[in-house]
């Protein structure tokens, strides 16, 4: 980190030209106890709830209590250089993190510092933001209407997820939550060539509460290589942090968010995981001595997600007549919280919790990981509430079949256990079913383009792969789309324009490019 | 001077009853007494702590009022009745503390690298009665380590003039100000 003189030099000169001038009275107050990470101050009496405090020795704390003759507050540091009778002092500001264009392509923690050793962010003092604000109103927002493409033809087709929308990715430990959400941010290349002053271009935030470093670093490695850290922003409280950081990490890089939201821009968040958020919330409380409720979390625990999942919108177009805040009308913030299970228990307090609070979920199935369905959605009981209406139209059209073809290959496929002397309509629906559930499987790090999804869907839809056989459905859809990107680009563009179902003369250049790569791989 | 929420109260009902009846001067004298008392920490072990039995605390207690007017007599079998003993130690800051604010006075301390003289102390604790609208009572303290300058606390609010507070002022801006990133 390379210091300029320059700037030393002029906040030296602003503190020579204020040093005769009238100091301010500052509330004061004195530690009273202090230990995990939580100290009770007397005295501070106008303290602000979320107000930053001053201790000795550089440490800050947020006072979280305001009682009737002290002030309970997180430390965010280091708590042994804080002592009993040590004199406290109030900031008069509110918690804030730095936010902008500087953040992208960084790591930092809950509180907007550094940790990735590339220097200074180089945002201002105008760049702070507290990390707590109010979601916009029922009149600043508009219905979701755009699609936010995951990538993951699973998730597109049959949950689909619209800009501004709220989705739940839940499941137990190991069945590819993060890995999806790793997905999604790679996918968000194609939206603006991940070039981040592109209007178009979605910022990606992920935050990573209580999870191991290791994972962190192998997260900002993958994003590093496939170039999508330049539109991206990771908040960092790891396993190791404080547990008052793992839980504002949330709302901070809810804050950095919304700055661009409010700009015009669209943003995708990922919360994870908010089960170890809430876990280092109670932790917080507890020590601060608030009631346990329910498995011992805090009462508030439910508001606590609901007013951080609230702050995900779509922006009215003209949002900044209604509220100067927002700069620009339109944007929208997605928040994609994830929730880890136990046993598949997803009857807790918080999963139930944050599922009532999202307009639909996700769920990831450790059978179907194990059995080799990966991404291991379960479309069955996966939906999502508002994000039918963000679909494009030819997906749209294909995708009802899909989902009903595959519930009822799910009904038929327990029932064809019992026996062998099916009928045909019944075989030809366990066939179809068992190519759609090959077509959904995806490697890993490989996001699809929707018009690749729904050329690929199209041809499991139209029953053009029933006389293949199941295990060769992947080495089909590899030389499918390489045949029709090489021989037809202009499919791919007809299909993203197409303002109702495929247009009939696509189908057909379809239909036949099926048959030709089908007669190749049978006849080679 | 901390005090607790209970000992306010108990320190409000007592002051209340003295000046009604007309002996707060007496009562005032007692607490204040009481207050000497308790600063040993042979009798606060012995009042506060759960060694002594209570027949034997309240025979204590009474040896140790045995000079005291009826009011505050009462009130200190009523503490012991009701199991607040540790009111005893927090009753003499919590009355004067009362006390003070009848006469639209607080206490304050200045922190001053120089020994202040009488005079000096009168013209701070006046501009300071202005600023705040009470009469300030100021105690002076030496401390060396703010260089030169001083620190008044007062009400929970502290004035720092001392060069070391401006120091570590300039110190934090230094540490938080917006440098451009590198390569900017």
């Amino acid at each position: 980190m390379d210091l300029r003189p320059a700037e030393v030099t002029s906040i030296l000169e602003q503190e020579i030209a204020s040093y005769g001038g009238a100091s301010k009275m500052q509330s004061v107050g004195t530690v009273l106890s202090v230990g995990d990470g939580v100290a009770r101050v007397y005295g501070l009496d106008d303290c602000m709830m979320n107000e930053l405090l001053e201790f000795p020795g550089g440490v800050r704390g947020v006072a979280l209590n305001l009682e009737e003759d002290n002030v309970g507050c997180v430390l965010l540091g280091d708590a042994s250089k804080v002592r009993e009778g040590d004199t406290v002092k109030s900031t008069g500001r509110i918690i804030s993190v730095p936010t902008g264009p500087a953040l992208l392509g960084r790591v930092v923690n809950a509180l907007g510092d550094p940790l990735d050793g590339k220097g200074p962010l180089g945002a201002g003092a105008d760049d702070l933001r507290p990390i707590e604000q109010p979601a916009p109103s029922v009149v600043e927002r508009q219905p979701v209407t755009e699609p936010l493409q995951t990538g993951i033809k699973a998730i597109d087709a049959m949950i689909p997820i619209g800009r501004g929308q709220r989705e739940l990715i839940i499941g137990d430990r190991q069945t590819g939550k993060s890995a999806l959400l790793i997905d999604t941010i790679l996918s968000q290349k194609t939206t603006g060539g991940g070039d981040p002053t592109n209007k178009d271009q979605v910022i990606c935030i992920y935050v990573a509460m209580g999870q191991k470093q290791s994972t962190v670093v192998d997260i900002v490695r993958r994003l590093e290589e496939q170039g999508a850290m330049s539109y991206s922003i990771v908040v960092s409280a790891s396993a190791m942090d404080e547990a008052s950081m793992q839980y504002l990490a949330a709302y901070a890089g809810c804050a950095m968010g919304e700055r661009f939201r409010d700009e015009g821009r669209h943003v995708v968040i990922m919360y994870d995981d908010l089960y170890k958020q809430a876990l280092a919330y109670r932790q917080v409380m507890l020590l601060l001595r608030r009631p346990p409720g329910r498995e011992a979390f805090p009462g508030d625990v439910f508001n606590l997600h609901s007013r951080l999942l609230e702050r995900a919108a779509k922006l009215a177009d003209n949002a900044p007549e209604i509220n100067s805040r927002f700069a620009a009308g339109g944007g929208s913030l997605t928040a994609l919280p994830v929730v880890e299970t136990q046993e598949g228990d997803v009857a807790a307090y918080i999963p139930t919790n944050v599922i009532s609070i999202t307009d639909g979920q996700i769920f990831l199935e450790a059978n179907l990981f194990n059995s080799g369905v990966r991404p291991a959605v379960n479309a069955g009981i996966s939906v999502s509430r508002v994000g039918g209406a963000a679909q494009i139209p030819p997906m749209k059209k294909n995708a009802g079949s899909l989902r009903l073809d595959l519930a009822q290959f799910r009904e038929l496929q327990a029932f064809a256990q019992f026996g062998s002397d099916l009928d045909s309509a019944t075989q030809a629906k366990l066939t179809r079913g068992e190519r759609l559930v090959e077509i959904l499987k995806q490697g890993q790090y490989v996001p699809v383009p929707v018009a690749e999804q729904v050329m690929i869907i199209y041809a499991g839809t139209s029953g053009g792969l029933d006389d293949l056989p199941a295990s060769r459905v992947a080495e089909f859809e590899q030389a499918f789309i390489e045949y029709v990107n090489e021989r037809h680009p202009e499919v791919a563009e007809a299909i993203a324009g197409a303002a109702k179902d495929i247009p009939d003369e696509t189908k057909a250049v379809l239909d036949q490019a099926i048959t030709t790569v089908k007669a190749g791989m049978l006849a080679g | 001077m901390i005090v607790d929420p209970v000992s306010t109260r108990y320190a409000g009902a007592l002051f209340g009853l003295a000046q009604r009846t007309g002996v707060l001067d007496a009562v005032g004298r007692d607490v204040e007494q009481l207050g000497l008392q308790m600063a040993s920490p042979g009798v606060r072990d012995f009042l506060c702590g759960s060694q002594a039995s209570l027949a034997e605390r309240r025979a204590g207690l009474d040896k140790l009022s045995a000079d005291y007017h009826a009011l505050t007599k009462n009130l200190l079998s009523l503490l012991l009745d009701k199991r607040r003993e540790a009111v005893l130690v927090g009753l003499p800051d919590a009355f004067a503390q009362r006390r003070l604010q009848e006469q639209g006075a607080v206490e304050g301390e200045v922190a001053a690298a120089r020994p202040l003289d009488a005079a000096d102390l009168d013209a701070l604790a006046a501009s300071l009665g202005k600023l705040l609208g009470k009469q300030v009572l100021l105690k002076s303290r030496l401390a060396p380590d703010l260089l030169a300058g001083v620190q008044v606390t007062v009400d929970n609010r502290m004035l720092d003039t001392s060069v070391r507070g401006r120091l570590e002022g300039l110190r934090r801006k230094l540490l938080d100000a917006p440098l451009p990133a590198s390569g900017a």
